[in-house]
């Protein structure tokens, strides 16, 4: 019997190719820009850097949990062994070739990290997980191709943007002015993720150019790589679809 | 494969000249420069805040203030724009589209939830085979004339009775209805619903034929006494004035039994509720919207009365009813409470977008399969009117970036997308599950494309839908028409509703027919005499959002004058 190995998502065209990186745990996401540790959590607005983490329970350690069969066998995150608490990330991505969507992102969530709950909305994604571990997945988030620094943006509340045209400076709209483009070309966050004024500007480097844009995106645009061109990933919706359709309640239906 | 690109080429994009008038730049430019504008852009936000302050200085407590809007940055960070209602040219603020500060849209509301239909057959048999009493038109006429007393709430057996102000109830009034033409001639016109007026030939001929002879009244309850009470106080309110008419018309005892079988039959037997009632978990009696079923709005919006051959058109007015009724005012307000359904609502019925999208799929249907109700209800069809309606619409948001910013919201764009791709399926078969099942193509055709949907609510009805969209056994579902806002999966998901009622409708008005499910409520909503237009909802809608509807149950006869 042949080894099964893991598809991740049907396609032909370069959309389907990169969601099927972005999921594909095997795959190493290419570091773009540093973001320093202290940095992540200033965006976060969780904790001062330095600060101890606040926890809601003891060290799994210390807490003398009784023998059981599922404790054994999975491995808590360095979060929850250190009994923190939960907090959470959340992203915005333009329309406009931002290097990812609210869909790919959980999705490469559920493929690369553990101990998270991710939910998905059309203009935002949230991750919330042990706070250790939310700034790790935050800054590896923030580090990788999945971000695009004027296209992506960490936005707490008030998140509208992904949708809207995008400002002169080509950075995308925020009502808050999370981030402004410096001088040097650079994009910096100037308030953290719910809008909180930064004591520093933090760079976040410089936005991607459009060829790269084009290329890395995870959504199909008629101006970029168009989902009628990928008759494999249109056919294969169609057949879940109908399978759906037919096999519920096996309904017999004209062909 | 889809015909696609080429296709869409010679089609006239019928949103862009509202795109124009909202941004006032380029809709196909991806860059916005009117930024930063603040509430000062909106005359309507002008004027709340100018009312929040007089409203404080009255009452010693703070109101409106909208800078408080996330610590003080006010909206209108980037344009507030105007909204068209679709096919009218006129425009309006968002904000006059929600039905507080809409009074065609309450009246719209009112006006459904103050009506019930009770068959007088049931108590004329009584009359004569009981009591021995002759019925005849004169007999009838002279009923209709003290009902139309009655029935504001005034007394007709009782002396030294309190009654209401006529001048408060002036809206409440009671017609009749017939299939039987010879009867129908010697009804006075003033209390007529005249069936071969109002119809076309056609149509009137299937509605005869549905109704038979028998005969029916159309009540209409004040709606001062709907607001006050609730929807299910109408066929209670009816019933108790029908019987009092009884009373007085034929000359009957107050006390004989055969007055409690007027009563029964009014109140139950032969009463027809717009809306059932509702399980306790949602609380609501007869006549409120949570138990209106899609094919019945397919009834009482009348576009199809007026635009028979130009049924995308006539279901475009059904989702414009069902989203306003079931979005915004039950899941919006009775449900949920708060403002943000408008914002979903409006987007299917204002700046010619679902218009665009569904009458492009009007003319695939008519190059690919010859004409509207031509093609086979197969899986093939669906699938392919589905996937090139919602590849349309979405390729649209592409393309005109202006497009993607007014619906702005994943729920608005995939509502609208596939309500666009479901009625297309409805025209193109004449069936409501084909049309349904094109529906959930859509959407996970859409989230596959844009790796994005709507809110969490999509993530649940909209990705197992498929599976429930041909199910027609009560215990798993229904035909489309039957199915309402208490169908289980529906009962949270706000961008769905209305849209559900106009694929429903759009299969029937495909093939002709005069009704959708019920003769007798098409008939009812019919008449002119209604305060609201049911066959030019989104015309009512504008006349509403620029303060030129007159709508009942006003109470400046009772209260000191501004």
């Amino acid at each position: 019997m042949a080894e099964y190995k893991t598809q991740y998502y049907p396609g032909v065209g370069k959309v389907a190719e990169n969601r099927r990186n972005f999921m594909n745990p095997e795959y190493e996401l290419e570091k773009q820009r540093e973001v320093s540790d202290e940095d992540v959590a200033l965006i976060l607005g969780h904790r001062a850097p330095g600060e101890a983490y606040k926890s809601v329970h003891p060290p799994l350690e210390e807490m003398e949990e009784p023998d059981c069969a599922i404790r054994e066998l999975v491995e808590p995150t360095e979060g929850a062994k250190a009994g923190d608490r939960i907090r959470y990330a959340q992203f915005t991505d333009s329309v406009y070739f931002a290097p990812s969507t609210p869909y790919v992102r959980a999705w490469m969530m559920h493929n690369r990290y553990r101990g998270i709950d991710t939910g998905t909305l059309s203009g935002r994604w949230i991750v919330e997980a042990r706070e250790r571990d939310v700034e790790k997945i935050a800054s590896d988030l923030l580090k990788t191709e999945v971000y695009d620094p004027a296209l992506s943006s960490m936005r707490g509340a008030t998140v509208h943007g992904h949708s809207l045209r995008l400002l002169e400076n080509g950075l995308m709209f925020d009502m808050l002015s999370r981030t402004e483009l410096g001088e040097d070309g650079n994009v910096y966050y100037v308030k953290n993720q719910i809008g909180e004024p930064l004591d520093k500007k933090i760079s976040v480097g410089k936005p991607l150019p459009e060829e790269v844009r084009k290329e890395k995106t995870t959504s199909h645009r008629v101006d970029g790589y168009k989902m009628r061109d990928d008759e494999e990933l249109l056919k294969f919706v169609q057949r879940i679809h109908k399978l759906r359709a037919m096999a519920a309640y096996q309904l017999k239906i004209e062909e | 494969m889809p015909v696609g690109e080429d296709f869409a080429l010679d089609y006239e994009r019928r949103f862009v000249k509202a795109m124009k008038r909202k941004f006032e730049e380029d809709p196909k430019d991806k860059i916005q420069t009117h930024i930063g504008m603040g509430i000062e852009q909106s005359e309507r936000k002008k004027e709340f805040r100018d009312a929040g302050k007089k409203i404080a200085e009255e009452r010693g407590i703070s109101g409106y203030d909208p800078m408080l809007h996330l610590g003080g940055i006010p909206l209108g960070q980037r344009v507030l724009m105007p909204y068209k209602l679709s096919t009218t040219d006129s425009y309006c603020e968002g904000d006059d589209l929600h039905f507080v500060n809409n009074a065609a849209m309450q009246q719209f509301w009112d006006d459904i939830r103050r009506t019930t239909i009770v068959g007088l057959d049931m108590a004329h048999s009584v009359l004569e085979r009981r009591l021995g009493k002759e019925v005849t038109p004169e007999t009838i006429n002279e009923y209709l004339h003290m009902l139309n007393h009655a029935m504001p709430g005034a007394a007709v057996v009782q002396e030294h009775m309190v009654e209401t102000n006529p001048g408060l109830v002036d809206d409440c009034y009671v017609k009749i209805f017939t299939g039987d033409d010879e009867l129908a001639d010697e009804i006075d016109d003033q209390y007529l619903i005249d069936i071969n007026k109002l119809f076309t030939e056609d149509h009137a001929k299937q509605l005869k034929e549905a109704i038979g002879k028998s005969l029916w009244q159309a009540v209409h309850i004040p709606t001062i006494v709907c607001r006050t009470c609730d929807g299910a106080t109408t066929k209670r309110w009816s019933a108790m004035q029908i019987s009092m008419a009884m009373i007085d018309a034929y000359h009957l005892c107050a006390g004989e039994a055969a007055i409690s079988d007027f009563a029964y039959a009014s109140k139950h037997a032969a009463a027809i509720d717009m809306a059932s009632f509702l399980p306790a978990r949602r609380a609501r009696g007869e006549n409120e919207p949570g138990g209106l079923q899609f094919g019945l709005l397919g009834d009482i919006v009348q576009a199809n009365r007026i635009y028979p051959d130009d049924p995308a058109r006539a279901s475009l007015e059904v989702v414009a009813a069902g989203v306003m009724l079931y979005d915004q005012i039950w899941l919006g307000s009775y449900m949920s409470g708060g403002v943000g359904f408008t914002q979903y609502s409006t987007a299917a019925y204002t700046d010619d977008i679902l218009d665009d999208y569904t009458y492009y799929g009007v003319d695939y249907i008519n190059k690919k399969y010859g004409g509207i109700g031509k093609a086979p209800a197969t899986m093939d069809t669906v699938i392919d009117v589905g996937t090139e309606v919602t590849l349309y619409a979405m390729e649209q948001l592409d393309s005109y970036p202006t497009l993607m910013e007014d619906h702005f919201g994943g729920s608005q764009r995939c509502g609208v997308g596939a309500a666009g791709t479901a009625i297309s399926c409805s025209l193109a078969t004449g069936h409501a599950q084909a049309g349904l099942n094109g529906w959930y193509l859509h959407m996970i055709l859409h989230k596959e494309k844009h790796g994005r949907l709507g809110f969490y609510g999509y993530d649940l009805q909209d990705q197992c839908g498929s599976a429930n969209s041909f199910s027609i056994r009560g215990d798993e579902g229904a035909p489309l028409e039957l199915r309402g806002p208490n169908y289980p999966n529906y009962a949270m998901n706000v961008g769905h509703m209305g849209e559900y009622a106009g694929i429903s409708a759009a299969a029937h008005y495909a093939l002709g027919d005069a009704y959708v499910l019920n003769p007798l409520v098409k008939v009812a909503f019919a008449d002119p005499s209604l305060k609201f237009d049911y066959s030019k909802v989104r015309k009512e809608y504008a006349k509403g959002a620029l303060r030129e509807f007159s709508p009942a149950g006003e109470r400046s006869l009772i209260i000191p004058a501004k």
